[in-house]
């Protein structure tokens, strides 16, 4: 196909302004990991807690009650923390291989450009997810998730173009969004959910970003792999491909215990 | 193998487009019962908390929405986002900051999780509306030639965002309370005023981001701040779909299509731009 007609220092300064936009996105994470850590973490002494006056000591400890209760870390929790790291460390893994991959390496520059992003942005997930385990007194997981681990090791031999890396990766990033977006609901607390529930949509963009360009592969139209792209040479499909559903299916979710720490 | 169609020669084959097409739609209505279940599920939930059609006093303190101090958040991150916004009147946030917001009324029918749902629904009306505008625009020759992948993502965006609107109707009407048609918001004149303005594809294209990033982060908003468990699964569930909405149009424009590495929530719409 037609060289690719990338410009490198446009995709560096885009890259540039997208860190700074992602730092904000960090920063607020980390507030919200934070306040996990607040609400999880040994509560700090308070007044009722040097033996103040009875009713104080009642009132104080519905109180606290009220706060752990709100804050409270299941087991379950931890589960679904750490099969999603088991999950972000396989897709990291599968990423890095792949970046070292002579057809990836060595040819369209936006797709190496976009499994270098993502590996970096999967493992700020996987920290993520760690960092709420051990907040929570859970063991961090560092192993890839078992399941699709065994999947990559079947498919990794058959991998000849960078079409196969994306089919993989779309597979990846599809269990990723599908498992997060399931969790939102399981897991136990508001700070939980929102965690889950910001990394999820990140997944499902790195899957549209995958889908469309699994579409131009299949119709050999390597040199639109860009960005800026050439729009009107797009074809139609390339429109829609990337956004199948309406609604984010859950049906292929990995269960919590899937890649807990045993 | 090229289909030469409208006099645009595609470089795909038509079998390769129907396929594609086919799988699409088989995915996407594959999503639909479950969804239509979790609707179903919602308004249950919150009629059952309502304690009937009318809306009996409720606890306010399991009814939160929106209204805790992560909504003083949005609200002050959206009005700094208007002072700074450069396009003026074009942005959906300017209006937030300049038009007073009767939601705060005790006579709304809209409060506690149903504002969120109220919410979820005017900002779906609103997507639905600005893309057919887009396409009315497009066929009246305002926005010069417009791209056939560009075409398709609108038309694609615009059903699904119909069908989040619809799911979120069918929580409302079975909470018993009207479904919202229009788009009671105080951005909306704003917002049409943008769209008015548009006179090429990429002036539409940018509009649309500014409300599929608000619609998505709206959502993830709601997953921690909605007291109804189906009405957390429901936001969870439209949240990736506004993103990856979101993904295509950052592509169109010549842009990193997955530029935070965590869904932000500083362009959530503030539940004070209803005004019913």
């Amino acid at each position: 196909m037609a060289g690719e007609h990338i410009d490198t220092r446009l995709l560096e300064e885009l890259t540039e302004q997208s860190q700074d936009l992602n730092s904000d996105a960090v920063r607020i994470t980390q507030d919200a990991l934070d306040d996990f850590t607040e609400a999880t973490g040994p509560q700090p002494r308070r007044w009722w807690q040097r033996g103040s006056t009875v009713a104080g000591a009642a009132g104080a400890a519905a109180l606290l009650a009220s706060v752990r209760a709100a804050a409270t870390t299941s087991s379950d929790d931890i589960m679904a923390l750490q099969t999603a790291a088991s999950i972000e460390n396989l897709a990291i893994s599968v990423y890095r291989a792949a970046a070292g991959l002579p057809f990836i390496k060595d040819g369209n520059k936006t797709i190496a450009a976009f499994i270098a992003k993502t590996t970096t942005q999967h493992q700020a997930h996987a920290q993520a997810f760690n960092a709420a385990v051990t907040q929570a007194g859970g063991t961090a997981q560092n192993a890839p998730d078992p399941k699709y681990a065994a999947v990559v090791r079947k498919t990794l031999p058959t991998i000849k173009t960078s079409a196969d890396v994306v089919k993989l990766a779309i597979t990846l990033e599809d269990v990723a969004a599908q498992t997060y977006t399931k969790n939102v609901s399981q897991v136990s607390s508001a700070q939980l959910r929102k965690l889950f529930a910001s990394v999820a949509p990140v997944e499902a963009q790195h899957r549209a970003t995958l889908l469309a360009v699994q579409a131009l592969l299949a119709g050999n139209l390597d040199d639109l792999i860009a960005i800026p792209t050439d729009v009107a040479k797009l074809p139609a499909a390339a429109g829609s491909v990337g956004i199948p559903n309406a609604f984010y299916p859950t049906v292929n979710a990995s269960p919590i215990s899937e890649g807990a720490v045993k | 193998m090229t289909t030469a169609r409208d006099g645009w020669d595609m470089p795909i084959s038509e079998d390769q487009l129907a396929r594609l097409t086919r799988d699409m739609e088989t995915a996407h209505r594959d999503t639909l019962p479950a969804m239509r279940a979790g609707a179903v599920d919602l308004a249950a939930d919150i009629r059952d908390t309502r304690g009937g059609p009318q809306g009996a006093p409720r606890d306010p303190g399991r009814r939160r929405f929106l209204t805790g101090t992560g909504g003083l958040a949005a609200a002050m991150a959206l009005a700094a986002c208007s002072s700074s916004d450069k396009q003026g009147s074009g942005s959906p946030s300017k209006g937030a900051g300049a038009a007073p917001s009767p939601s705060g009324s005790a006579k709304s029918r809209y409060t506690g999780d149903l504002k969120v749902v109220a919410l979820a629904v005017a900002l779906e009306n609103q997507a639905v509306g600005a893309y057919q505008a887009a396409l009315a625009a497009a066929k009246a020759g305002k926005l010069g030639t417009v791209p056939p992948a560009v075409a398709t993502f609108v038309t694609t965006a615009m059903a699904q965002h119909s069908d989040h609107a619809k799911a979120w109707n069918s929580v409302l009407t079975g909470a018993g309370v009207p479904a919202i048609h229009d788009v009671p918001l105080s951005n909306q004149p704003a917002t049409l005023a943008a769209l008015g303005k548009a006179t090429t594809v990429t002036d539409v294209a940018k509009l649309a981001l500014q409300l599929e990033d608000q619609a998505a982060q709206t959502y993830l908003f709601a997953t921690y701040n909605v007291s109804a468990a189906a009405g957390v699964a429901t936001a969870a569930s439209i949240a990736p779909v506004e993103a990856m909405h979101a993904a295509i149009l950052h592509f169109v424009l010549g842009q990193y299509p997955v530029p935070d590495d965590f869904l932000p929530v500083d362009k959530a719409a503030d539940p004070a731009l209803l005004t019913v």
